[in-house]
């Protein structure tokens, strides 16, 4: 079940643009990792020995994603610049298959779809603190 | 999330959400302090209120663009230069002729990788003197490797 990302026409980005917006995708999933990489050596200082044991291998893993994450966002960045920029394709329906609605709406902005205008009411002139 | 001795306050100003969360997640985990702003009014509005050791700075932003920013940035009083990582697709020679002229210390093409964005904004940091080293390079965690 898709997002229910309404469009109010049929998006047919080029492949290179369609790559670029999916190798930022990609970066922040990367980026969310390195930071719960973070978040779970800290919270490791306060275990005791047999649950920092387990959560070392928790630990792992997640470097492993991050790793897997930026490596795949390298490739397919790569690839956006090497793709020929008259070459189309229509993303509706790969879209519609995107059941994380915030996800589905940064990358339909993204393709050249419409942003959604509540969520930038919401946002705009803020200054966000990480 | 952690402020104690974070020094460096960095702003990034990107309309692209996902750029943005990106570059403020790796600059949070890299030890810098991070702010974000969706637009070059924001930008300045905060601007006109904070201290900042740099700024990462989007070219093609909506209403007021990269490049009238700069320029805008000029007439904000009282101000010590800051300095400035622009960013942007196809950023043309003459793009970054004009950006240097307007302050720009560096520039890097879209896309880019996370740990590219610290590299630059790291060295550029290192270069611009009697600004405060980049947090994260002191404490060696910034994920140039990732």
């Amino acid at each position: 079940m898709g997002a229910g990302i309404a469009s109010g026409q049929a998006l047919s980005p080029s492949v290179a643009a369609t790559l670029d917006v999916l190798a930022a995708e990609i970066e922040l999933a990367g980026a969310r990792c390195i930071f719960l990489d973070r978040v779970i050596g800290e919270v490791m200082d306060r275990l005791t020995d047999d649950d920092r044991e387990r959560m070392l291998q928790g630990l792992h893993g997640v470097d492993l994603l991050a790793q897997h994450l930026t490596s795949l966002s390298a490739f397919t960045r790569t690839m956006s610049l090497a793709a020929p920029a008259d070459l189309t394709l229509p993303v509706d329906a790969a879209i519609a298959e995107i059941t994380l609605g915030a996800l589905a709406e940064r990358m339909t902005a993204g393709l050249g779809g419409s942003e959604d205008d509540e969520a930038d009411d919401a946002d705009s002139g803020d200054v966000d603190m990480f | 999330m952690q402020f104690d001795g974070r020094s460096t306050k960095v702003l990034v100003v990107d309309n692209d959400r996902t750029t943005l969360e990106m570059v403020q997640i790796r600059l949070d985990v890299a030890g810098f302090q991070a702010f974000g702003a969706r637009s070059a009014q924001a930008a300045l509005e905060v601007l006109g209120n904070s201290r900042f050791d740099a700024i990462i700075l989007e070219r093609d932003l909506p209403g007021i663009d990269g490049m009238a920013f700069l320029e805008a940035m000029k007439h904000l009083q009282d101000r010590r230069p800051v300095p400035v990582l622009l960013v942007g697709r196809a950023l043309a020679a003459d793009d970054v002729r004009k950006a240097v002229g307007l302050g720009v210390r560096d520039c890097l093409a879209k896309p880019f990788s996370g740990a590219a964005v610290l590299e630059r904004l790291g060295r550029m940091l290192r270069k611009t003197a009697g600004a405060p080293a980049a947090a994260g390079a002191q404490r060696g965690v910034v994920y140039l490797s990732a």
